[in-house]
């Protein structure tokens, strides 16, 4: 096969990694597939396939929502027809470096609630944990099974200009997104039959599989298969949509908090036939809204109770309560001190460089540079309250400045990055270079698992960084290929 | 299963069979109407009264025309009685239990919705009527061709199962009195057009062949009342409904006072030889069968969908 196909008249940015060609618009080995479709096909026939594609996904019912479209309680999934292609041996190398993060924020975790060893030995400064809202007292001297907190983490990540992956911030709460990773593949197989026969692409479809297997693996009975169920908030929640498609693909039953109580420090859930003991529970609701008798007691989403059970060792929670402290854009700025203090390796993946506020010469060198920063706090998340400083006001400027001298431990700043970009389909059927990040999922139980790939979230307005689906982003299939050598 | 979980499912299967039952029953009432000569009338508003709304409100704002009410039975959305509405309801419910119906099952619902929510915008000439309800048809026996294929028989299967087919006694009985209720109207056709007006019933209900097999085997006075209220083979006489839910609570835990309700409805449909009642009497038993339905439903929603106490 020949190796140089030119997607023309297709040109990526100039400082930027594109994902799918070279700077001279020559298709990467990774990307000869779907360059050659493009160019054998024509301009309508991609448009008509991006057709195709919507129908599937209203026929599909693969939506989310929007809390402001009270009209709508869920949109269709955007999905642009062009997928983002990773090359199998760039991506084998990425994945450990996620195994390798997640190992060490749990080790760090579980540092935090026992012995606290690396704030003694001044790795992270004791105050910064101790002061954070998401360092939770009630779960100090507790330690879950294989003393792992965050059992499902959602890294986001991001190439710089020269293409290498940074890690651009660890979700280790409820991370989303990965029922829209399946449902693109899915939808991409009935799109594109023709590529999946003739390309050898990762699957993606055995992570219900491995979820079930890693959430079962936490299960305190060992001698019954273990009762697994789906805490989620309702049909109104914006994830709905993925808390019902895991339990749906998991087999196991999704529940509100209604469906549960606690009696003698066990969870039951309230069946036709009578209540019925759980084993682990998959939450997918915020750690201070679980249960009202320990955290938040304005809390209607909690079981009263639940903490009791957890700490008395007769239900697992996953993620593990408490384990939102790693889960905080300072602590971000630690993890590759981590990673060496506890595995004793350098990191496979680094961090997109990062400023510190709460350092005071640091901190000076963000307020005189706010116009080329970016400025995030410590603990939103979902891309609220960021300041992208080239793109701000002077009077936004001015706030965020006061915001930071106010409380300088909760900001942190970054340099704009050159995001990657990849060929997307644009208005009158042409492709243009648009930025995206990556969110792949990792879990670690008895055993560690990194997804084959991700979800590719692109923002569809041309130069646009924001990438997330509330504020008007896309998505991709993401094919990890093995194109052989 | 949960029982929140469960009374979702049964609602499921009621709407999806309503929907169902309600474009039949457009289409048989259509095929009456073509077929009969300009000194028969329809009192349309009795359609409304039939599938249990309040006419009374859909009168006052003057509209009783042919056109009004397939808007009101096809259309309108904030009427409960719409194609439209119960489509809705059945997407709604099927979203709430996704975690418990296949995937196959939930993309046909998500494709009829679709279809039914594009589609039903306007209740025009009976022709593309015609073909539309047929689609409507078609489309929901497709959801539960799907589900017939791969879903695993468990309680959701059971409640989805239980849910249409006490809607479909109850829309048997409706549609039967429509026909009922016209004989008693002031506007009814001569006695001589009763014959044609049940074969419209028994085409609304899918029936006019399986009646002509019937009708030729059986020995005796036999009729369609008997076939569509008594006949055990037949799947939408009311009696087979009665059976099909008898035989899917068998495994619900409280099920007594539902089968002691079935068992009040057979009762009701064994006590008189029916060929002989009168319109009057006909429609008095269909008011009693109509009770018990609603026995039927509450026994569910309050004793074998609840949750036993801890």
């Amino acid at each position: 096969m020949s190796d140089v196909i030119a997607l023309d008249p297709y040109r990526p940015y100039p400082d930027c990694y594109d994902e799918l060609v070279d700077a001279h618009g020559n298709a990467r080995p990774q990307a000869l597939a779907i360059t050659r479709f493009i160019m054998q096909n024509s301009a309508d026939e991609l448009a008509a396939r991006q057709a195709e594609l919507d129908r599937t996904i209203s026929s599909m019912g693969v939506s989310f929502t929007v809390y402001s479209d009270s009209q709508n309680i869920d949109r269709a999934w955007p999905l642009d027809v062009v997928p983002r292609t990773i090359a199998a041996s760039d991506w084998e190398r990425t994945s450990d470096g996620l195994k390798q993060r997640l190992q060490a924020l749990n080790l760090f975790i579980d540092d935090l609630y026992n012995e606290q060893k690396v704030l003694k030995d001044g790795i992270v400064p004791k105050e910064l944990v101790l002061n954070s809202k998401n360092f939770l007292a009630p779960c100090q001297g507790f330690q879950p099974a294989y003393g792992v907190w965050a059992n499902i983490c959602g890294t986001d990540l991001v190439r710089d200009g020269e293409g290498r992956f940074l890690v651009l911030e660890d979700n280790l709460r409820v991370p989303s997104g990965v029922s829209y990773m399946l449902e693109n593949r899915t939808v991409m197989k009935r799109v594109f039959p023709e590529l999946f026969a003739e390309t050898t692409i990762g699957p993606v479809d055995e992570y219900p599989v491995r979820l079930w297997d890693m959430l079962a693996s936490l299960s305190p009975r060992d001698d019954v298969t273990p009762r697994i169920v789906v805490l989620t908030p309702g049909i109104y929640n914006s994830a709905y949509f993925e808390h019902s498609f895991l339990a749906q693909q998991m087999g196991c039953l999704l529940v509100e908090n209604h469906d549960l109580y606690v009696e003698d420090d066990k969870v039951f859930v309230k069946t036709l036939r009578g209540p019925e003991q759980v084993d682990v529970i998959y939450r997918r609701i915020d750690d201070t809204f679980i249960d009202p008798k320990v955290f938040r007691k304005d809390s209607a989403l909690g079981v009263p109770g639940l903490i009791g059970a957890w700490r008395a060792g007769n239900v697992a929670i996953a993620n593990a309560p408490g384990s939102g402290v790693a889960d905080d854009k300072v602590i971000y700025a630690f993890v590759p001190s981590i990673i060496r203090y506890y595995l004793k390796q350098d990191p496979l993946i680094e961090n997109v460089p990062t400023f510190l506020c709460m350092d005071e010469k640091e901190r000076d060198h963000v307020l005189a540079n706010l116009d080329k920063l970016v400025v995030k706090p410590a603990n939103e998340s979902g891309g609220y309250g960021i300041l992208i400083g080239p793109r701000a006001t002077e009077e936004e400027r001015a706030r965020c400045a006061a915001a930071i001298r106010e409380n300088p431990r909760n900001f942190i700043a970054q340099p704009t990055l050159n995001l990657s970009t990849a060929p997307t389909l644009c208005e009158e059927g042409v492709l243009e270079p648009r930025h995206l990040d990556l969110r792949p999922f990792i879990l670690q139980g008895e055993k560690l698992y990194c997804t084959n790939g991700g979800l590719s979230r692109v923002a569809l307005r041309r130069g646009s960084l924001v990438v997330n689906s509330s504020q008007g982003g896309g998505s991709k299939d993401t094919w990890i290929i093995n194109h052989g050598s | 299963m949960l029982a929140r979980v469960a009374e979702n499912v049964y609602w499921m299967g009621r709407y999806l069979e309503r929907m169902d039952d309600t474009a039949r029953l457009i289409n048989a009432t259509t095929h009456m109407l073509i077929d009969s000569h300009e000194d028969t009338r329809m009192s349309w508003p009795v359609l409304i009264d039939v599938l249990g709304e309040e006419a009374g409100g859909f009168v006052q704002e003057g509209s009783s025309s042919e056109l009004g009410v397939m808007h009101y039975l096809i259309v309108a959305e904030d009427s409960n009685a719409s194609i439209r509405h119960s489509c809705a309801q059945v997407r709604t419910n099927a979203r709430c239990v996704r975690e418990v119906i296949p995937r196959d099952f939930w993309e046909e619902i998500n494709s009829l919705n679709l279809f039914v929510q594009s589609e039903c915008k306007l209740a025009s000439s009976r022709a593309k009527r015609y073909n539309l309800m047929a689609q409507v048809i078609r489309r929901c026996q497709a959801v539960v061709g799907v589900m017939d294929g791969t879903m695993l028989r468990d309680e959701t299967y059971q409640l989805f199962n239980i849910g249409r087919h006490l809607e479909r006694a109850d829309m048997t009985t409706r549609i039967m009195d429509v026909l009922i209720l016209q004989q008693l109207a002031p506007t009814s056709s001569p006695q001589s057009r009763r014959h044609f007006q049940w074969s419209s019933l028994l085409s609304a209900l899918g029936a006019t062949e399986s009646y002509r097999r019937y009708f030729a085997q059986e020995e005796g006075e036999t009729d369609v009342i008997d076939f569509l209220l008594t006949y055990g083979p037949f799947p939408r006489s009311v009696i087979y409904c009665m059976e099909k839910i008898e035989w899917e609570v068998r495994d619900l835990p409280n099920k007594k006072d539902v089968l002691k309700t079935t068992a009040k409805i057979r009762k009701a449909l064994d006590s008189d030889p029916l060929n002989t009642l009168s319109t009057l009497e006909l429609h008095g038993l269909i008011d009693t069968v109509q009770a018990g339905l609603i026995d039927l439903h509450g026994a569910l929603v309050q004793q074998a969908l609840h949750a036993p106490a801890a």
